[in-house]
């Protein structure tokens, strides 16, 4: 405790250096575990990155450019050339559904990191601090969990205009409650520990507190919530998609797809309806069996604080 | 018990305040210019300055912040609503016209989950981990990931393909024509109503395995109650109490899931008012819509509460 900062820097690289493959290594045998203990939730979090990989992929995948049309194939059943049909101007529904992953999980992704986060954030300085200024952000929180997440970020999306920024800011601030929530509960029990106790006989700043001694206890329950998030976000986008407020047309998204599918005449045709359905279901449902599997797995007492 | 209902009804009220700042914040402060929204990007750029200030000042939109979003208030005390830029008929109105069949689908939907949810659960919980706890338990995490707005279109489309049946388009109130009204609520309510049901089998499965575990429990076990008694009669009651609560947070979810159900289904409840106003930019009417819901989510909730604590003494006597 002695040493001084620039000591402390200098002996850090080489360790991190040496610490490296063993690392990976830690990765490796950790995802071992989780695959033997949890295959039912390793197959589902094997899905989710064959998701993401298809999003990142996609020109590579996609048989067809998704915005293009082609007025000799305008909405034609599933066949062999078109494996789920086109739609009412001849684009490919296969394709805009390869793409359409980019979009939902841009924004999924983004809303978490955004959201999750800083929510997360808030709520760790409201446990850590306590006093007026939990009392004040409580009082804040509750007043943006009075609405309905789709209703508030309906409305921001419509005030802010529609475009992927907009969406994701919408979506976010939608998130920062729960993740305030979560995260303060778990540092109000972690504050009470001794060793939290014993690092502030020690004189350390509040931000070494922080940073050194809660903020890593906080990081299992915050890729719970995270991985959880993810998959209500990317419901949210569809929803928000579906009525008009998403990402503007032409971009494809399974929520556009969808709305698309009801101008497509009295009767929508059914692979218009159904392929962009199951690709949220499918994806939502990766995320959301990820995340269950991972609560599995970490500390049991986490469990408690994570079902408010 | 008193003073509990005075505390929360006051703390209520605050919320209902802060709600109403976030909403005008949100859809007056934030950046957009309604004349954009009532005239069109093309319309505007027609109008001359001095038409655009005399329409800003019509609409009240070139009062300061404050005084705007004091006459709002005003207005809501009043219960003067405003009316569309785009149809003749008021706020006050569309909500009374539409409002009771969004009402019955969201108090239908919460009977379902109830339904469905409690009898799930307590399966589940009766052998945890066992075959059918693990086939429930994911049926209602399926539930969570199936968008409800998509269910209703294959619902509508299915019913269509395979018996012909289009759900009549006009909405008839309860009492003159119950028949016509069942069949326009009954689609949104069974969808909603499932992916509730969903949440609620989670949450009373957890509880149920908490509380099953303590003492009271086991008492009433070793004086030789039958295992179906001691879940029904001892267990149950107080694992109810949570799954109570989440209600509350669900009937948010039912308000704000019926938007894209209503649309889904072309039900003509609030929900589709509310998607004809975001597709039509109208800030008024989305503006005091948004407010309705949370003040009906906020008052719903504030309803829980009592109930809770009427229900559980603990909670009272804080």
């Amino acid at each position: 405790m002695t040493a001084t900062d620039p000591e402390i820097a200098l002996d850090a690289s080489p360790i991190v250096a040496a610490a490296e493959p063993s690392r990976w290594r830690r990765v490796g045998r950790g995802l071992r575990t989780f695959i033997r203990r949890a295959p039912f939730s390793a197959f589902w979090g094997g899905l989710a990155a064959a998701i993401l990989l298809m999003a990142i992929a996609a020109p590579v995948l996609a048989p067809y450019e998704p915005l293009k049309s082609d007025f000799r194939a305008m909405t034609k059943p599933p066949d062999e050339k078109h494996v789920f049909g086109t739609d009412q101007i001849g684009r490919d529904t296969l394709s805009r559904i390869i793409y359409g992953s980019r979009a939902s999980l841009t924004v999924a992704i983004g809303a978490v990191l955004f959201g999750t986060t800083l929510g997360a954030l808030w709520g760790l300085a409201c446990g850590y601090f306590g006093g007026r200024f939990d009392i004040a952000s409580q009082r804040i929180i509750e007043f943006l969990q009075s609405f309905p997440d789709l209703i508030l970020a309906m409305a921001i999306a419509m005030a802010l205009g529609a475009g992927l920024g907009t969406v994701i800011v919408a979506i976010a601030i939608t998130r920062i409650p729960f993740g305030g929530r979560v995260i303060r509960a778990v540092v109000l029990s972690l504050k009470e520990m001794s060793y939290v106790e014993a690092a502030r006989g020690l004189g350390a700043s509040h931000l070494r507190m922080m940073a050194r001694h809660i903020l890593p206890q906080c990081i299992a329950p915050y890729l719970i919530l995270a991985t959880t998030h993810l998959g209500v976000a990317i419901i949210i986008e569809a929803s928000l998609g579906f009525l008009g407020v998403g990402i503007p047309p032409p971009t494809p998204t399974w929520g556009n797809m969808l709305a698309d599918s009801l101008n497509a005449g009295l009767v929508p045709p059914w692979w218009l309806v159904l392929f962009p359905g199951c690709a949220i279901t499918i994806t939502v449902l990766a995320f959301s069996l990820l995340g269950d599997g991972i609560r599995d797995l970490v500390d049991p007492r986490l469990r408690g604080a994570l079902r408010q | 018990m008193y003073s509990y209902i005075v505390r929360r009804l006051a703390f209520g009220l605050l919320t209902i305040l802060g709600v109403s700042l976030i909403v005008f914040t949100v859809l007056r402060v934030l950046p957009g210019d309604p004349l954009v929204a009532i005239f069109g990007p093309e319309g505007f750029t027609k109008l001359s300055d001095a038409e655009r200030a005399r329409y800003m000042a019509d609409l009240g939109l070139s009062d300061p912040l404050l005084v705007q979003y004091l006459n709002w208030m005003g207005d809501i005390v009043r219960g003067n609503l405003g009316r569309s830029f785009f149809r003749s008929e008021s706020v006050a109105e569309m909500i009374a016209r539409r409002g009771p069949l969004t009402a019955e689908i969201g108090i239908i939907a919460v009977i379902l989950s109830w339904v469905v949810g409690i009898p799930v659960a307590i399966v589940s919980a009766l052998r945890p981990n066992s075959v059918s706890d693990n086939v429930s338990r994911f049926f209602s995490i399926l539930f969570l990931a199936i968008p409800g707005f998509w269910l209703g279109m294959l619902i509508v489309l299915a019913s269509l393909f395979w018996f012909g049946y289009r759900v009549p388009l006009a909405g008839a109130s309860l009492l003159e024509d119950p028949w016509t009204n069942l069949q326009v609520v009954i689609g949104p309510a069974v969808v909603l109503g499932l992916g509730q049901g969903a949440y609620i089998a989670r949450m009373a499965r957890s509880s149920l395995l908490e509380v099953v575990r303590e003492d009271y429990v086991r008492t009433a076990r070793a004086k030789g109650l039958p295992g179906r008694l001691v879940i029904a009669l001892h267990a149950l009651p107080n694992a109810m109490l949570p799954v109570i609560t989440l209600s509350g947070i669900l009937l948010g979810f039912v308000l704000a899931g019926s938007i894209p159900v209503e649309r889904a289904f072309g039900t003509p409840g609030l929900g589709y008012a509310m998607y004809n106003a975001v597709r039509e930019r109208d800030v008024f009417v989305m503006q005091n819509l948004v407010f309705l819901y949370a003040v009906v989510f906020v008052a719903l909730n504030i309803f829980i509460d009592m109930t809770i604590a009427w229900l559980d003494p603990r909670i009272r006597y804080r």
